[in-house]
């Protein structure tokens, strides 16, 4: 139950980012997962519901978006697409693979009611 | 409404005390290890046998991570080395946080080696950096043959993977065979250790392995 604490820091991120932009209303947050993390989507959810909750983000929905693997071979430079069984390089036989994208968490996006739009309504 | 792109790392907070833990580590001249396996797997006895045998040399120190109690670091308490227990409630993982006010707890100063031992779980604390320097991945010889290709994360970041408790490979009908294969899909670059804390069987390689991790951290830039 990592997503426990990858909940909250969201809900940290989304709450000084709002601040930074003036927000009046978060209507979505987008969040994506690289493969790596192993996130389970469904705990992700409920978890941040419960770090939500008696935020001023309560009710904001949550967008999970799956990042997939790529990666280096350390060994030959080739880059290639791992799967999260096998990082066998396709060209040298070796799994000595740098992963270069599906390992991070990403905060990518919020939908958010901001001043300017509050001003012209 | 308007979509603000941001593209923020999530776990930024704890990566950023990771990075100032590492620094600090090897500022201080020293390997962090982090210890991670399910629970059960010998993680503390493996400590128990090795810092002794490192030697007065090579002094070493052990921050502990559990769920409860402070078990562990009174099992440490008789090798004289400065233990912490840090209890993470109902957290599954150390982050890197718990170990920078672990480190506050200890005398880094002439240390060479420090161990975190880890919450017992084969998934969680793949996800979180501590600022370690290298990372050791346990598996018991009782908890099956299956395990790396069931937790594949895990063992795809180890620096070395210890097979422990081989005593009781035949007993168990474990398959090495089967363990290597599934090892060699994830990561040829960790060595494979076979060990038995209670034979000593892969002490010496073990004990050689870690030796060596300390020299591009001791003859590294200050």
């Amino acid at each position: 139950m990592h997503e426990m604490s990858i909940a909250i820091e969201i809900v940290h991120q989304a709450e000084r980012i709002a601040r930074e932009h003036q927000a009046s209303r978060v209507d979505e947050i987008e969040v994506e997962v690289g493969v790596m993390q192993q996130v389970v989507h469904e705990a992700l959810h409920l978890a941040f519901e419960a770090a939500v909750e008696q935020t001023w983000l309560q009710g904001v929905k949550l967008r999970i978006t799956e990042e997939p693997l790529a990666a280096i071979c350390d060994d030959c430079q080739n880059t290639f697409t791992p799967q999260i069984d096998c990082f066998v390089c396709p060209r040298c036989g070796q799994a000595n693979a740098r992963i270069t994208a599906g390992d991070q968490i990403l905060l990518k996006s919020m939908v958010c009611q901001t001043p300017e739009e509050t001003a012209e309504s | 409404m308007k979509k603000i792109e941001v593209v923020e790392n999530v776990l930024q907070a704890n990566d950023a005390v990771a990075a100032t833990n590492r620094q600090r580590l090897g500022r201080a001249g020293l390997l962090a290890v982090n210890l991670m396996s399910s629970p059960g797997s010998g993680k503390t006895t493996l400590l128990e046998k090795s810092i002794p045998a490192l030697g007065p040399d090579l002094p070493c120190a052990v921050l502990v991570g559990d769920l409860q109690t402070t078990r562990d670091a009174e099992r440490l308490g008789p090798l004289a080395v400065q233990a912490v227990q840090i209890n993470t409630g109902t957290g599954c993982h150390l982050s890197a946080p718990q170990v920078s006010r672990g480190l506050d707890a200890l005398d880094l100063d002439g240390l060479a080696f420090v161990f975190i031992e880890n919450v017992g779980n084969m998934v969680c604390p793949a996800a979180f950096d501590l600022g370690e320097h290298v990372r050791v991945v346990l598996l018991s010889v009782p908890e099956g043959d299956d395990k790396v290709a069931k937790y594949p994360t895990l063992f795809q970041r180890a620096d070395a993977v210890l097979i422990t408790k081989m005593d009781l490979a035949d007993l168990m009908e474990f398959n090495l065979e089967r363990v290597r294969q599934d090892l060699a899909r994830l990561n040829s670059r960790a060595p494979v250790i076979l060990h038995s804390s209670k034979t000593g069987q892969g002490m010496t390689q073990w004990l050689n392995w870690l030796r060596q991790q300390r020299f591009p951290v001791t003859s590294g830039p200050a």
